[in-house]
């Protein structure tokens, strides 16, 4: 039964009649019926291949059942057919946003396993490119996350940034995104001369340029009415699903492993971690926000502090200590007398055959920050060429299985906006 | 974690060898932390060559969970100085519930199934975001079946259907046990060790 009131704003003014068609109408108003809906795989704003089977009840979600494994490309297979370092290049795949992660986790597992030494400057270079890495990432996630939102520009504007970085690490790496840069015990090549210098000019107008992101959107009118109160996800939560990074930290909670479980030299670095209030949709978008000035602070800390400086000046002193073992042949005295250059200026610990490296046999469970949350790699090696088990623990998997959890009984147009900001990405998912 | 390096450090240095060669024997995996002992010891008393290896040290959870009267098996420490105890099926549950409530494991990151040839093996890696440490429990499948520990840490349950998707290992006890990666009418468990890989009853795009 319908009843029809004579007010504009439904019962303020008198009941002038009521509508009741059996059958169509309830006590409640207009009979609605339940209709399951496939979202995706094939979706523009699932970032990647998602299906979502989803019912609803009008706008309201009344299930909803993620279906993943479009994208499996078994990489935890291919590691029993290849050698450790033939299988390295498959990781940019993984998680081609921030793969510098991936590759941290594969190579510091097997460098914990076969008790490689990973000299200081090998450690710094990994700390600037990660962070580096967790901007484009960032980057990418907030112009992708607006996208979804209806709003074009701040795509636009992120991706300025995103492509001057990658032309950053195209100097050092070669290449734009599949990177296959750290080594065990060490890096592919040194940094080359003058791009610390390149990079810190750069790194210093990121602070200005993130102002001017959140000029256009931290506090527009149509963001907040769309994201302050979505999604609402306590702690409790996150722990029954797993869920780490940006997500969990915007429950206020201080969980990021680069201060609680320092890895590489994140001890020696002054940085704090941003945590969030309301646990709500535009708290995860701060978090990540205020995540990429802290990485500013970090990368231009360990640009100061890198052992050695800039490339030039490591050559110029390799070149002074031959030439001074020169004079000293001539001279006839020992050669040797005069000091090797220091072993943490080095960007390779020890010289290994990568074609033919075997760790010895042993296990590790490596993990690190990444910018989706606690990426993990499990390694078994049995002393073959091969790895015995890789296992991935992507932060994207546990991330995404909350989703159900925070959709069910919300509306369908909010969807977007809760599912961009778990910043899931999906070949990480399945891998 | 560091309160623990110290003092498995104590021990001889077998966890991590010294050099890539010293360990390497083809031996599995979690008994190459105690296969060789230290080069020091093992100069000393070159006759303890044949002596079977020293028991791995018992980390901190390891003896709660003993004193709680759960019998556990300890493996030392990985590589990267995780500990790792091996539990029982029949105790698994009432071990988790103790390192949930006493030992404030509150998060689950992963679950690895491993295909060791002749068994099968679950490993559940736990993380505390209250004291910041880790723990790896490992338990053996009995024919193929290991308890669920979704009552205990709800997290598992994607990592469980993974595993059970990708190693055939059946965990009791979890609701809702399907393939979760493969396509639902794949045949067999990829990552096990005798998969046939060139099957032709798997060409899943041509039938």
């Amino acid at each position: 039964m319908i009843r029809v009131w004579s007010g504009m704003n439904g019962k303020d003014g008198e009941l002038m009649t009521t509508i009741d068609i059996p059958g169509v109408h309830t006590e409640q108003g207009l009979k609605t019926e339940d209709l399951v809906v496939n979202i995706g795989p094939q979706h523009p704003s699932t970032h990647g291949v998602l299906r979502l089977v989803t019912t609803l009840n009008g706008e309201v979600v009344k299930d909803m059942e993620p279906v993943i494994g479009y994208l499996h490309r078994s990489k935890e297979k291919m590691a029993e057919s290849r050698s450790y370092f033939q299988y390295q290049p498959t990781l940019d795949r993984v998680e081609y946003l921030s793969s510098f992660f991936d590759h941290y986790v594969y190579v510091a597992s097997i460098e914990k396993i076969a008790n490689l030494k990973v000299p200081k400057r090998v450690q710094y270079i990994r700390m600037i490119t990660m962070e580096m890495n967790r901007i484009t990432s960032h980057l990418l996630w907030f112009g992708t996350f607006l996208l979804d939102l209806g709003a074009t520009s701040p795509l636009f504007y992120a991706f300025r940034e995103r492509e001057d970085i990658f032309k950053l690490f195209e100097d050092v790496t070669g290449a734009r995104m599949m990177y296959n840069y750290y080594r065990f015990g060490g890096v592919n090549a040194d940094l080359p001369p003058g791009w610390i210098e390149k990079c810190r000019q750069f790194i210093r107008t990121v602070p200005q340029k993130i102002d001017e992101y959140e000029a256009i959107v931290t506090k527009n009118p149509i963001v907040l009415d769309r994201t302050v109160g979505i999604g609402r996800m306590d702690y409790e939560t996150c722990m029954r699903y797993g869920v780490t990074g940006p997500s969990l930290r915007a429950t206020g909670i201080a969980q990021d492993l680069r201060k609680t479980n320092p890895y590489c030299c994140y001890d020696e670095i002054d940085f704090e971690v941003p945590v969030g209030k309301h646990a709500d949709v535009y708290d995860r978008y701060l978090v990540r926000m205020a995540e990429m000035r802290e990485s500013c602070k970090i990368i231009e800390q360990c640009l100061d502090r890198i052992p050695g400086g800039d490339t030039q000046n490591i050559r110029n002193k390799q070149a002074e200590i031959e030439e001074a073992r020169k004079i000293a042949k001539e001279k006839g005295e020992d050669p040797k007398a005069i000091p090797d250059i220091d072993p943490d200026w080095q960007y390779q610990g020890q010289k290994i055959n990568l074609m033919t490296y075997k760790p010895p046999a042993g296990e590790a469970f490596m993990t690190c920050e990444s910018p989706r949350g606690m990426l993990g790699c499990y390694m078994v090696s049995d002393g073959t060429p091969k790895a015995y088990r890789v296992k991935w623990r992507g932060a994207s998997f546990s991330n995404l299985s909350v989703l159900p959890e925070l959709m069910i009984g919300n509306l369908y147009p909010d969807l977007m906006a809760i599912f961009g900001s778990l910043d899931v990405i999906l070949p990480e998912v399945d891998r | 974690m560091s309160e623990e390096q110290k003092e498995n450090g104590k021990e001889p240095a077998a966890n991590t060898p010294e050099k890539p060669e010293a360990g390497a024997s083809t031996q599995p995996a979690e008994k190459a932390p105690a296969a060789k002992p230290a080069a020091p010891a093992a100069a000393a008393k070159p006759a303890a060559e044949a002596a079977p290896p020293p028991p791995p040290p018992a980390g901190e959870f390891g003896k709660a969970l003993e004193g709680a009267g759960i019998p556990v098996s300890h493996l030392g420490p990985d590589a990267e100085g995780i500990e790792r105890i091996d539990i029982a099926p029949a105790d698994l549950l009432r071990a988790g519930e103790f390192l949930r409530d006493q030992s404030q494991f509150d998060l689950l990151l992963s679950c690895s199934g491993i295909d060791w040839k002749d068994r099968l093996e679950s490993v559940y890696h736990l993380y505390s975001t209250k004291t910041h440490k880790s723990l790896a429990i490992k338990v053996t499948a009995v024919d193929e079946h290991s308890p669920s520990l979704m009552p205990v840490w709800p997290a598992a349950d994607w990592h469980e259907r993974e595993s059970y998707d990708l190693l055939g290992i059946k965990y009791d006890g979890h609701p809702n046990l399907t393939r979760i990666l493969m396509p639902i009418d794949w045949l067999g468990h990829p990552l096990r060790k005798d998969y046939k890989v060139n099957d032709p009853r798997l060409v899943w795009n041509e039938r």
